[in-house]
């Protein structure tokens, strides 16, 4: 195929074209946007959002829904920061009790997502409403065990890993460096071999694109399936975590939401309910929208109760786009 | 073709609820042969297919692989034991690369990640082997139907089948695709690999086929090779001299024209369909399951648009290709899934009767319940339902008194045209005398009626005149007096095409060309 313009709008993902577009207007509006600490702000701002979305593209690829990662992602915060918290107040150090407060969060998002993937894969029940149950379970256990407040934690070296670095490294450009940037990168990189060079990530395609044809092709269609959820929580526990780093609190109630994001941000990254269309590289770009639509509303001073109406249309309209845009490049085959 | 035997099966019987699928049918293929399967619809083959690749398993009889008897339990067993089904349904996965779904569940490996590098040279190299022409980095959904297949006949290679199960595979090929498929086919029975193929289209049968054998009504009815029989001869089998059902027929003179049909084509299945419809007539519409009957009943309804074409109601053209408009201008569908698309099965008796009528019955908005019942009544007794009342709900109905309830609904709606859908499917035989004696009483009082059947008796017994459809064309308008089922079953299957344009000469033989 010749290059032309067509095939060049075919190869472009409509998400990136959404960012453009947005960025475009924005920078307009005021020109303060499109600055580089802006731009790195833009991208810590969103790379817990990033893990999580992870997960949710994960669950949508094996053609379920996964509801209750917003509720994980609290939990595991709440845990993690609770336990870290009792240790230190009977005397561990703040290393032990660091590594004690993730292990438990990360059980934590491990076991909820075992019993959401044991429902849906063993149990035969619809994810939707599996994972509405575990939300409920999920943000109730969040509220009782941080007393429905935040529990507040200072532990340097947690805190490490929520923050940009030039607070502990003394070079230059380090302020545009962040631990939760790096984090994000790193479970990115992990996630994309998993999915793209292991049998596990092959398998949650083949299942998402035609369940009983991989059964009969020999996957452990049941193992596969519950093992995605278990993935999909021990990747809710990490952001859980990192946003704890981050705000060094955890809320009881700061994942509320999420999970419509997370969701939100696979669909616009081309990721398709049915038939296991789609991919990790475009929830960057569907997390990317969102977080560049949130900021930019802030930047040019769209007032905050007005904000969620906006970025709930843009994210309505953006995959109207993507459809479109794939109806329009399926008629080109 | 040598003759040792790949896969047996002797008194093979199989019962569902209702029907005899399978009656003491025995089956054998031999190494590097490709059968054939032949039988009218419902004879039997895909029951007798899923037994031989583990999907059911027989109530009675045996099953012997190289003359190990086995129980095939489980598709996955069947698989391991070297049998291989091609569905037409393929069982890819659509956004994954072809080489994945060739080594899916069987990928191999290196340093416990995939390793892509032989995956690609090993599908590569087993494409060559069957002269395949496929890049094995595309996705599935990048390949057309053929290349598809391709990839399934080479997925079922690389696990080491030996017996491969083709269900009606050219169904939706080119002909040029169904060349280069004949040819990977021969390849593989060169290879000692034993075909099943399943197929309706007596010409490709003839080209592709070394043994045939003949299933009807769940019944074995012979086994032949290719080079014995002539057309007419597998016609014959499949037709049988069943035990002659009775028909009550009533001719009405045939009045206006009701409906046609002008060169109606959607692009896909139905293609520059013309026909017509007359006051006082049955007119039944015949030809194979996936001939395109149901396609054509639901775009004339208008459930389905169609590219081109027009239809005439009355002698008017209609306005807008809309199921509601053609509901109220007096066209009614008594669907085949009359369960799922007929009825409400949840809803009682007299909810079902008077939906499509609501706006006639009730122009005032609210709907009575107390008319709704006397309404619902009266067709309870004027069709016999056998109902204890008008507020039982429809799906602990039998199967006749549940399509009397979709008759009662579109009697309600006063229709004048009725499009019946595999009428008597799965109904007994007194409720099935009753919607025949229905269907008189209906074209008696003026109505026009079109039946869709695969019941050649019915469609013979019941029709003044008969379209045949075949890949979604009316190959032939047979008036009742010169309806034969040979006549149906030639034109549906494609024997005339069969005898006049023979591919190999010298593998077919006809009366009519000898």
């Amino acid at each position: 195929m010749k290059p032309n313009t067509s095939s060049l709008l075919i190869s472009v993902p409509s998400a990136a074209w959404v960012i453009l577009v947005m960025m475009t207007v924005f920078t307009a509006i005021n020109p303060r946007y499109f600055t580089l600490d802006n731009v790195v702000n833009i991208i810590l701002q969103n790379a817990v959002l990033l893990i999580l979305a992870l997960g949710a593209t994960l669950v949508i690829l094996s053609e379920g829904i996964d509801l209750s990662l917003g509720s994980v992602l609290t939990l595991s915060g709440v845990t993690c920061v609770y336990v870290m918290k009792r240790l230190m107040e009977s005397g561990s150090s703040d290393a032990s009790a660091m590594i004690a407060g993730v292990m438990v969060g990360l059980l934590t998002g491990t076991l909820m997502g075992t019993i959401t993937g044991g429902l849906v894969s063993i149990g035969g029940m619809p994810s939707f409403i599996a994972s509405l149950g575990m939300m409920g379970v999920g943000g109730a256990l969040a509220l009782v065990l941080a007393n429905s407040t935040a529990i507040y934690i200072s532990n340097p070296i947690f805190s490490f890993f929520g923050e940009k670095l030039d607070k502990f490294i003394d070079l230059p450009l380090m302020q545009y460096l962040s631990m939760p940037t790096f984090i994000a990168v790193f479970v990115f990189s992990l996630v994309w071999v998993m999915l793209y060079h292991t049998p596990f990530g092959r398998c949650i395609v083949a299942i998402g694109g035609n369940e009983s044809g991989a059964r009969l092709s020999g996957v452990n269609t049941i193992l596969w399936k519950w093992m995605v959820y278990v993935v999909a929580g021990v990747l809710a526990a990490i952001s859980g975590i990192t946003l704890a780093a981050r705000l060094e609190a955890a809320d009881s109630i700061v994942g509320v939401g999420w999970e419509f994001d997370a969701i939100a941000a696979a669909i616009l990254g081309g990721t398709s309910f049915a038939r296991g269309k789609g991919g990790i590289g475009g929830t960057v770009l569907g997390v990317l929208v969102i977080g560049v639509t949130r900021n930019g509303l802030n930047v040019i001073g769209v007032p905050s109760l007005w904000q969620p109406a906006l970025t709930g249309t843009i994210i309505i309209l953006a995959i109207v786009f993507e459809v479109i845009l794939s109806r329009w490049k399926e008629g080109r085959r | 073709m040598d003759d040792r035997i790949l896969i047996e099966a002797r008194g093979i019987t199989k019962t569902f609820p209702g029907v005899r699928a399978l009656d003491n049918v025995d089956f054998e293929l031999r190494a590097g042969e490709t059968h054939i399967l032949l039988g009218e619809n419902g004879a039997g083959k895909s029951t007798l297919m899923k037994i031989l690749s583990g999907a059911y398993s027989p109530d009675e009889g045996e099953v012997s692989i190289d003359g190990q008897r086995v129980e095939l339990f489980d598709p996955r067993v069947a698989q391991r034991m070297g049998v291989s089904i091609i569905y037409q349904e393929f069982n890819l996965i659509p956004y994954m690369d072809v080489a994945q779904n060739i080594f899916l569940g069987r990928f191999p490996m290196k340093c416990g990640l995939l390793d892509h590098k032989k995956m690609h040279a090993d599908a590569e190299a087993l494409l060559r082997s069957l002269n395949m022409h496929v890049d094995t980095h595309a996705m599935i959904v990048d390949l057309t139907t053929a290349e598809q297949q391709m990839v399934e006949v080479a997925k079922a290679l690389s696990i080491k089948s030996k017996i491969l199960i083709m269900d009606e595979p050219t169904s939706s090929l080119s002909e040029r695709e169904t060349e280069q498929l004949f040819s990977t086919i021969r390849k593989l029975n060169s290879q000692g690999i034993g075909i099943i193929y399943i197929s309706h289209r007596l010409q490709e049968i003839q080209e592709v086929g070394d043994r045939i054998t003949v299933l009807r009504d769940g019944q074995f009815v012979g086994r032949k090779a290719i080079h014995e029989v002539t057309v007419d001869d597998l016609v014959g089998m499949m037709v049988g001299h069943s035990v002659k059902e009775m028909f009550e027929r009533d001719p009405q003179p045939p009045g206006a024209e009701f409906l046609r049909v002008e060169n109606l084509s959607n692009g896909k299945r139905l293609h520059n369909i013309s026909i017509s419809l007359h006051s006082g007539e049955i007119v039944g519409l015949a030809g194979l399951v996936g001939s395109g009957r149901t396609d054509l009943a639901r775009a004339v309804f208008g459930v389905d648009a169609y590219a081109s074409g027009q239809v005439y109601l009355f002698g008017k053209p209609i306005s807008s290709q809309s199921a509601s408009v053609m509901v109220e201008q007096g066209v009614s569908l008594l669907p085949e899934d009359r369960k799922n698309h007929g009825l409400a099965l949840i809803l009682p008796v007299a909810e079902n009767i008077v939906v499509s009528s609501l706006d006639r019955l009730f122009p005032r908005l609210f709907v009575s319940k107390d008319k709704e019942r006397s309404v619902a009544m009266q067709y309870v007794e004027q069709l016999r339902i056998a109902t204890p009342s008008t507020s039982r709900l429809a799906q602990y109905l039998s199967g006749g008194n549940q399509q009397k309830v979709v008759l009662a609904k579109w009697l309600c709606t006063k229709a004048k045209i009725f499009i019946f859908d595999e009428p008597t499917r799965g109904i007994d035989v007194g409720a099935k005398a009753e919607i025949h004696a229905f269907m008189n009483q209906l074209v008696k009082e003026g109505a026009a009626v079109l039946m869709i059947s695969s019941e050649l008796p019915e469609i013979i017994g019941m029709s003044d005149r008969i379209y045949v459809m075949r890949e979604g064309r009316i190959v032939a308008e047979i008036p009742h007096a010169e309806a034969t089922q040979e006549r149906i079953i030639e034109f549906a299957m494609g024997a005339d095409e069969a005898r006049k344009t023979p591919r190999q000469a010298g593998t077919i033989r006809t009366r009519t060309s000898v």
